[in-house]
């Protein structure tokens, strides 16, 4: 991988270091000895994070492809099972409810983040006023997204009970009639994108604020000599130059939208009737409730690497990291 | 309140004294009053269900499950002491304390290290290293849990502190590295050549001039990942059966098949998030620079 091939470039580097005579052209001449323990330091100081990074991230996922090509039910006492090449990937292929899993992740990633990313833009247009108690107001916008997933997940379950719960009892006081929300086939998902979109709107808005905040003046008055409309300066000033700030705040939300496995195994478990079986739990159940361990392993493979696409994806389009790239060039 | 009077010759100059600081304040105070409102909304939407969790955290059974519900009720304790008693949070809490504070240093020390060597020395590929140290943000916990799961058992780690401690620095990492990185590169080379021409050692620079002026960097780091670390669900319940048990998961036992015993899980989730939230409102300035990986300033 990159990672082993950096470390040698440099090591075979090392050795061939010219003395002063390069140095004397870059800048102040250094002693020798110096230059050596220079070449060493930051892979050593970078040795504990490659370290980790192989024990934890990599080997793990290096084994679970190797199980991927294996029939592997622990249950089964003659474990593990032979090396069946790609069947499971086959299987995956094939698989109508791991499909059904990715197109209702699809949805509910892509709603909910845009959701969020329209309330909260609204929120961060709208604290960017100077009034008094809105600095307060701001702070407190914020809990939903440090409370625990899973209190979230049990907090949403109990409000949304469709007897007891507090949201049909509110409803009811407006004159809306009681409604299924999680027990009800149609408004499962949802209900459950509600939550996602309460708990991360304030993430959303977080960084979105601190977007706003730091936009120039002189564009808005510019525009405003130009005659435009407060509607026309929106979307043809500030949304331009939010842009660098959205894609990273959106980035962001989807690749944990994509992930959301907590709250949901608390309020539905993926029901009911698969209406909010996300990808994730799919693979929950086909790893801990079938011990289909090999074919979990695969189909997290594919999981895998299809959001690894989407992620490439999104960065090439909107150009995001393009600031980090030209940080280094310099 | 329309300034659509566009014949300028029919408009008398006393007009326009008059009707246009009166028709100013107007709009000014319609406008504040729907900032006002909408705010106001916002709030009621974003801050109902946590309060609702911590008045049912403090409702008696009888109280909590009344329908229609109730808003003014005698407080208890009674579902914090069956939490202690019956559910093992105490053991869960100092579990979680353990395993979140000895990964989040970890997290620090190793990340920091990382960070100033990509932010200082000259190496190649290093934005390629730096990347691939994110990459480990983009990793949904589902596919890593089972392999870990797997290599756990295999190697007795099943139940301890030290699988835990482990995936929660991995966890970490990205987040230290990037923002500290961007922190470091905010601090003048210029103050640590100086500290070099003076005799110190590459280390002694790191510890003893750098590390002073990335503390703000440092604190919005140790909000994300202990936030992170602490919420965490997947890996704790999967990797842990009684020993190593962290709050989320006791909280999550309170969900049993038959159904949810609402008291005791909503006094979980305050147990939970209470140290969260007031971290996190104290480092509230932090937060941006945390979460969006040193990018956007705050």
């Amino acid at each position: 991988m990159a990672l082993a091939s950096s470390v040698y470039l440099t090591r075979k580097s090392m050795p061939s270091q010219p003395g002063f005579a390069v140095h004397a052209a870059e800048g102040p001449p250094r002693l020798h000895r110096q230059n050596m323990r220079e070449n060493w330091a930051p892979w050593l100081m970078l040795a504990p994070t490659f370290f980790v990074l192989i024990a934890v991230g990599i080997y793990p996922l290096g084994y679970s492809l190797w199980i991927s090509l294996h029939d592997y039910h622990p249950s089964n006492p003659s474990f593990p099972q032979g090396f069946i090449w790609f069947d499971n990937y086959v299987k995956a292929f094939l698989d109508e409810q791991a499909r059904h899993a990715l197109g209702l992740t699809a949805i509910f990633t892509v709603s909910s983040v845009a959701a969020s990313l329209v309330i909260g833009l609204g929120l961060a247009l709208l604290f960017n006023h100077q009034l008094p108690g809105l600095a307060i107001a701001r702070t407190l916008i914020l809990i939903p997204m440090l409370v625990t997933p899973i209190a979230v997940g049990i907090t949403w379950r109990i409000m949304f009970n469709p007897d007891l719960g507090v949201i049909n009892y509110l409803l009811g006081l407006i004159g809306i009639p009681a409604q299924g929300w999680l027990a009800s086939m149609n408004q499962s998902l949802l209900s459950v994108i509600i939550v996602d979109v309460w708990q991360w709107t304030p993430f959303m808005f977080l960084i979105l604020f601190a977007g706003v905040r730091s936009l120039p003046r002189s564009p808005f008055e510019s525009a405003a000599i130009d005659g435009a409309s407060r509607l026309q300066a929106f979307f043809l000033v500030t949304l331009p130059m939010l842009r660098p700030v959205i894609v990273l705040a959106v980035l962001l939300r989807a690749v944990d939208s994509v992930r959301t496995f907590d709250q949901i195994f608390m309020m539905t478990r993926g029901g009911p009737n698969l209406t909010t079986d996300l990808i994730s739990l799919y693979l929950q159940r086909v790893n801990f409730k079938f011990f289909d361990i090999g074919y979990g392993a695969a189909l997290s493979w594919l999981f895998l690497i299809l959001l690894m696409i989407a992620i490439i994806a999104f960065i090439r389009y909107s150009g995001f990291l393009r600031g980090a790239a030209e940080r280094e060039a310099q | 309140m329309n300034r659509d009077v566009s014949g300028q010759e029919n408009l008398p100059a006393r007009d326009l004294s008059v009707s246009a600081p009166w028709d100013y304040r107007l709009r000014r105070t319609l406008t504040i009053l729907l900032i006002y409102g909408a705010i106001l909304a916002a709030l009621l939407f974003f801050l109902f269900p946590y309060f609702w969790m911590v008045a049912s955290a403090f409702k008696s059974p009888g109280d909590v499950t009344t329908y229609p519900p109730v808003w003014l009720f005698s407080p208890t304790l009674a579902n914090f002491d069956e939490l202690i008693e019956d559910m093992g949070a105490l053991s869960a809490l100092r579990n979680s304390l353990i395993v979140v504070g000895i990964s989040t240093c970890l997290a620090l020390i190793f990340g920091s290290m990382a960070a100033y060597a990509l932010a200082r020395f000259k190496i190649r590929a290093k934005e390629t290293i730096a990347l691939e140290i994110l990459m480990v943000r983009m990793l949904p916990p589902i596919v890593a849990v089972i392999p870990l799961f797997l290599l756990a058992r295999k190697f007795g780690l099943f139940d301890t502190y030290w699988i835990l401690i482990a995936v929660y620095t991995l966890m970490g990492l990205p987040f230290v590295v990037w923002v500290m990185r961007v922190f470091i590169q905010e601090i003048p080379r210029s103050v640590e050549e100086a500290a070099l021409v003076d005799g110190c050692t590459r280390l002694q620079v790191l510890f003893r001039i750098s590390l002073p002026l990335m503390l703000p960097g440092l604190a919005a780091t140790v909000v994300i990942i202990f936030m992170f670390a602490w919420n965490e669900y997947l890996f704790a319940t999967m990797l842990t059966s009684s020993a190593a048990k962290t709050l989320p998961v006791v909280a999550a036992n309170t969900v049993k098949p038959r159904g949810i015993a609402w008291g005791v899980a909503s006094a979980a989730g305050v147990l939970m998030s209470l140290p969260v939230v007031v971290l996190a409102l104290i480092a509230q300035r932090y937060l941006v620079r945390g979460l969006t990986f040193g990018v956007v300033k705050g």
